[in-house]
C-alpha cells in the first residue's frame, strides 16, 4: 500500500501551527516515513498535488475569499480534513476583528494607524481578494478532524498524523492531548 | 432515610439531599458548573443532567431531591449528547477565547468540563456580540464575556457575605451581572471580601494581583491561619518561588468556613510596598547603621544590663511560642519594670480579671454567632476590624435574624440593625443595666435617661432580645475603654437574662485585638505602660505596625531597641533594630478569640540573615547570660484561667 499523501496550507494564522509540528523533533522523521509529505508551506513543493491527497492539514481561520477559495481547494482535493490549531477549529485570535466591521478594520489598519501617513487608503485592486467575517473551517467547509491548541502540542499533532497514517480516526481525548490554549 | 439507586451503586442518605450530594457521598462523578458545596443549589448551567427511570425528560441532579426508591443514571448516550450541547450553548453565549485567558490550562472549570465530555471544539459559533469589561475595581477584573451566568459569585455575596453587591440584570442572552443598580464594581458597595472571585468557575472575575502567575498546579499551597485579627479564619496561601502569590479562603476551616474579608486576602499583598528591613542596625554617631548580628544584639544586651528601668513591649501579631519567650527574658529573668503586649491589656484584662474572679470562662463559641436569631453588638466595631465577624451577621438578616447595635454607630451592622443605641459618653454601663432591668420588666426609665439613650428604643431592643430563640452578644474595644469589672459583670448578667449565655450554649463573645490577643491575655501581658524615666524600651514589634501613639509616647526613652521586619517611624526613631521574619516566614500558635488554640504554617521562606521572632529573644537571652525554655509555652499558656475554653 503505498504510503498516505499528507498536504498543509495556511490561512489566517500566524505560522505558530506549523512550528509546532516542527516541534515534534526527530518524531519528523518518523512521520516522514508513515506518510508522503506533499505540498506545504514547509516544504520545497508549493503547488499542491491536481490529484489530491489522503490528508489535508489547515491552518487559521477563514478571513478573506482567498481563505474561502483555499478552503474549498482543500476540501474538494482531500479524503480527511483536519482543522489545525485554535483559528481553524473556533476562529481564534483573528476572529476577534469580528467585533467590528470589515470597514472598521481595514479603515483602521490603513489608514488610521500611527505608522501610515497622509497617504493611506484602503487597497481597493479588483485583484485582490475581499475581506469577510473571520470564520472558523467548520463555519466554510465540513472537517473531520478537529485538533485544537494555540498553537496544538507537537505531541498532539505527532499522535493525529500516526493515526491517520495508519488508516484511524484520531480520538483526541483528554489524556494530555486535548488542550484548546 | 431514602433509599437511592445511582449508577446500580445502592446507597442511604438522609431526606432532602440532592441525588449530585448523595452520588459524591457514594463516589460517583457528575459534572457541574453552576454547584458549589457552600452555596444553595441553582440548576443554573444544566450540565450535572442525569436520567431518571420514569422520568420524561433529563433532570438537574443538584437541585433533585432523592426520593426513596429512585432509580438514577449519571452516565449514558443521552446524558453525554445533552452535555455536550449545554457546553455548546455556553461556549456560543459569549466570546470565549481560551489562549489567553488567565485560567485556561487546568483553572477553569468550563474548559475542564468540555475536555471530560471529549469536546475538540464547539459546533456553534457564538455571534460575536460585545460585552462590557469592568476592571474598576482595585483588586479583580470583571470580564463579562468569560461569563456562564452560573449566578456563584451572585450567591457567594449574597448568601455568604450577606453584602448583596452583585445581581443580575436584563433577561435571556443579555443577562449581565452588574454591581449594585449597574455602577462600575470600584464605585459600588462592594467590600472587596473576594468571595466571588474564589468561586467564579471561569475566568469571569479575575484577580488582578495574581492574574498570569501560575496555574493552580504551578503554585505551591500552604494551608494555615490569617492572622489579620484575633478570628484566625483559615486560608490556602499560594505561593511560587519564594513569593506570595494569593491567598484563599479555606473552606473546610471551623472558623471561617472559607470566606475572607478584605484585610485577610487583599491586604497582605501591601507588604510588598512596605521597606523590609534585611540586616541589623545600630544607632551610631547620631545614625542608624548596617551591623552584625553579634553587635547589634551585644549592643542591646548591654543597655539592657545597666538600664535603671526598663520596659518591654510584644506585639500581639506575634507567635504565641515567641510571646512565651518574650515574658520569660523580661519578665522572669530581667524583670524588666514594665512587660506587655503594645495592646496592654486594652481588649483583654478586665475580661481576664472577671474569668479569674469566676474561677471558669464566661465567654461562648464564635460558632453561636452565626446559628444566632438575634445579635446584639456593643461597642465592637465589627465591620472595621473583625468583618468576617459582621458576615455571620450580616447573611442571617435576611433568614430574620435581628441585630442590635449599641455603640459604633456608624458600619454596616449599625445601618442594618433593627434597633441603634448610642451611649452618651460612651459608657455602657447604665445601657447593660437599662436593657437588663427592661429584661426584667423593671423601670427603666432613670437607667435609660442615665445611658442617654431613647427609654422606647431601649424598650423595643429588649423586646426583641427576649423574643429570640439564640440571642448572641459582642462586645468590644469601645466597651472597655471605660468599663469596670462591674460592666462586665453587668455584661454577664444580661448575657443570663437574655438567653445568651445559658446552660446548653454561650454566645456571649468578646472581639479582643490581634491575632494573639488571647495568648498575650494567658501569659499576663496586659500591664499599662507608664513611660516615666525608662531608660531602655525593647519593642517586639515582628511586622506590626506601630501606632502614631506608641510612637509619640516613645519620643525622649534613651535608649530604644526595636525587633521587625519593616521600617517604620518607630525603627527610624530606634537605637538597635533587629530584623524579624514577618507572618509568612515564620511557624507559630495563635490563640483565637473564641479560644481556638491554631497553628499558622510557614509558606516562605525567610530572606537571609533575618531571623525569626523567637529566634531574636533566644539570641538576647544568650548574650545577657539567660538560658530560655521554648517548649513549655502551651503548659503557660493554659495555666490562667482563660475567657473563653480553650480548644485545640
Amino acid at each position: 500500500m503505498a504510503k498516505p499523501k499528507v498536504a498543509t496550507d495556511w490561512m489566517a494564522g500566524c505560522a505558530g501551527c506549523h512550528m509546532s509540528l516542527l516541534d515534534m523533533d526527530e518524531r519528523i522523521i518518523q512521520v516522514a516515513e508513515l506518510v508522503d509529505i506533499r505540498a506545504t508551506p514547509i516544504t520545497d513543493l508549493k503547488r499542491a498535488d491536481a490529484s489530491g491527497v489522503d490528508v489535508g492539514i489547515l491552518e487559521g481561520a477563514v478571513n478573506n475569499t482567498a481563505n474561502e477559495e483555499q478552503a474549498h481547494w482543500m476540501r474538494d482535493h482531500c479524503k480527511i480534513l483536519v482543522a489545525f490549531g485554535d483559528c481553524a477549529v473556533f476562529g481564534g485570535v483573528p476572529a476577534m476583528r469580528n467585533f467590528f466591521t470589515v470597514d472598521e478594520t481595514l479603515r483602521r489598519a490603513y489608514i488610521e494607524a500611527p505608522s501610515n501617513d497622509a497617504s493611506g487608503m484602503i487597497p481597493s485592486d479588483p485583484e485582490l481578494c475581499v475581506q469577510t467575517r473571520v470564520r472558523a473551517i467548520h463555519e466554510v467547509v465540513p472537517v473531520d478532524v478537529f485538533l485544537p491548541g494555540c498553537p496544538p502540542d507537537a505531541d498532539a499533532i505527532f499522535y493525529v498524523l500516526v493515526e491517520l497514517a495508519n488508516g484511524r480516526m484520531p480520538q483526541l481525548k483528554d489524556n494530555n492531548l486535548l488542550h484548546w490554549h | 432515610m431514602v433509599h437511592i439507586t445511582i449508577d446500580g451503586k445502592e446507597i442511604q442518605v438522609p431526606e432532602g439531599t440532592t441525588v449530585l450530594r448523595a452520588a459524591e457521598q457514594a463516589d460517583i462523578h457528575i459534572p457541574t458548573l453552576c454547584d458549589h458545596p457552600a452555596l444553595t443549589p441553582f440548576g443554573g448551567c444544566r450540565l450535572c443532567l442525569v436520567d431518571v427511570k420514569g422520568a420524561r425528560t433529563l433532570q438537574t441532579s443538584c437541585t433533585l431531591p432523592a426520593t426513596d426508591n429512585m432509580v438514577v443514571t449519571t452516565d449514558n448516550e443521552r446524558i453525554r449528547e445533552a452535555r455536550k450541547f449545554v457546553l455548546t450553548l455556553l461556549f456560543s453565549e459569549r466570546n470565549h477565547f481560551c489562549p489567553y485567558c488567565q485560567v485556561s490550562g487546568g483553572d477553569c472549570e468550563l474548559q475542564n468540563a468540555a475536555y471530560e465530555q471529549d469536546m475538540t471544539h464547539w459546533p456553534l459559533q457564538p455571534n460575536w456580540n460585545k460585552y462590557d469589561l469592568d476592571a474598576s475595581h482595585e483588586y479583580f477584573i470583571l470580564e463579562q464575556d468569560r461569563c456562564i451566568l452560573c449566578r456563584r459569585c451572585v450567591r457567594a455575596c449574597g448568601e455568604l457575605i450577606g453584602n448583596f453587591t452583585l445581581g443580575v440584570e436584563e433577561r435571556g442572552a443579555d443577562s449581565s451581572i452588574v454591581a449594585d443598580l449597574g455602577v462600575p464594581l470600584g464605585e459600588s458597595t462592594c467590600i472587596s471580601c473576594g468571595a466571588c472571585v474564589q468561586v467564579c468557575p471561569t475566568g469571569a472575575l479575575i484577580d488582578k494581583k495574581s492574574a498570569y502567575l501560575g496555574h493552580e498546579v504551578q503554585l505551591d499551597k500552604t494551608e494555615s491561619i490569617c492572622i489579620g485579627c484575633s478570628l484566625g479564619c483559615g486560608i490556602d496561601i499560594y505561593s511560587r518561588d519564594n513569593r506570595l502569590v494569593r491567598i484563599e479562603g479555606n473552606w473546610d476551616a471551623s472558623v471561617n468556613h472559607g470566606v475572607l474579608c478584605k484585610v485577610g486576602r487583599y491586604l497582605p499583598h501591601e507588604a510588598e510596598n512596605w521597606d523590609r528591613i534585611y540586616t541589623p542596625m545600630v544607632r551610631k554617631d547620631g545614625k542608624l547603621k548596617a551591623a552584625t548580628w553579634e553587635d547589634a544584639i551585644n549592643a542591646v544586651a548591654d543597655q539592657l544590663k545597666q538600664s535603671s528601668r526598663t520596659a518591654a513591649m510584644a506585639s500581639t501579631r506575634l507567635p504565641a511560642e515567641s510571646l512565651y519567650l518574650f515574658k520569660q527574658l523580661f519578665g522572669d529573668k530581667l524583670q524588666a519594670d514594665t512587660v506587655t503586649s503594645i495592646e496592654e491589656g486594652a481588649n483583654t484584662k478586665l475580661a481576664a480579671q472577671l474569668a479569674a474572679d469566676l474561677g471558669s470562662p464566661f465567654e461562648g463559641s464564635l460558632s453561636e454567632l452565626e446559628k444566632a436569631d438575634c445579635v446584639l453588638v456593643l461597642g465592637a466595631d465589627l465591620v472595621e476590624d473583625h468583618e468576617v465577624a459582621s458576615f455571620f451577621i450580616k447573611r442571617n438578616v435576611p433568614h430574620g435574624t435581628r441585630v442590635i447595635s449599641a455603640g459604633c454607630a456608624e458600619n454596616a451592622i449599625a445601618d442594618i440593625a433593627d434597633v441603634v443605641l448610642k451611649p452618651s459618653g460612651d459608657n455602657y454601663d447604665n445601657l447593660i443595666q437599662a436593657l437588663s432591668a427592661a429584661l426584667a420588666d423593671k423601670p427603666v426609665t432613670a437607667l435609660a435617661k442615665a445611658a442617654g439613650v431613647d427609654e422606647a428604643a431601649v424598650k423595643e431592643a429588649a423586646r426583641i432580645l427576649a423574643a429570640a430563640n439564640f440571642p448572641a452578644i459582642v462586645y468590644g474595644e469601645a466597651l472597655l475603654k471605660n468599663a469596670s469589672l462591674n460592666t462586665l459583670k453587668a455584661l454577664v448578667e444580661l448575657g443570663h437574662l437574655s438567653g445568651a449565655i445559658g446552660e446548653q450554649r454561650n454566645a456571649l463573645v468578646s472581639v479582643k485585638g490581634k491575632a494573639n490577643s488571647m495568648a498575650a491575655a494567658q501569659y499576663g501581658l496586659e500591664q499599662a505602660m507608664e513611660i516615666s524615666d525608662e531608660q531602655a524600651v525593647f519593642i517586639a514589634l515582628g511586622d506590626d505596625c506601630p501606632s502614631q501613639k506608641l510612637i509619640k509616647r516613645l519620643e525622649n526613652v534613651p535608649f530604644i531597641a526595636v525587633q521587625a521586619s519593616y521600617s517604620s517611624q518607630l525603627t527610624a526613631h530606634a537605637n538597635v533594630v533587629l530584623p524579624v521574619t514577618d507572618w509568612t516566614e515564620q511557624e507559630g500558635s495563635y490563640l483565637n478569640l473564641d479560644g481556638r488554640l491554631q497553628t499558622a504554617v510557614q509558606p516562605i521562606a525567610a530572606p537571609e540573615g533575618v531571623l525569626t521572632n523567637a529566634a531574636v529573644l533566644e539570641k538576647l537571652a544568650a548574650a545577657l547570660g539567660y538560658h530560655l525554655d521554648a517548649a513549655g509555652w502551651k503548659d503557660e499558656l493554659l495555666k490562667r484561667v482563660p475567657v473563653a475554653i480553650i480548644t485545640e
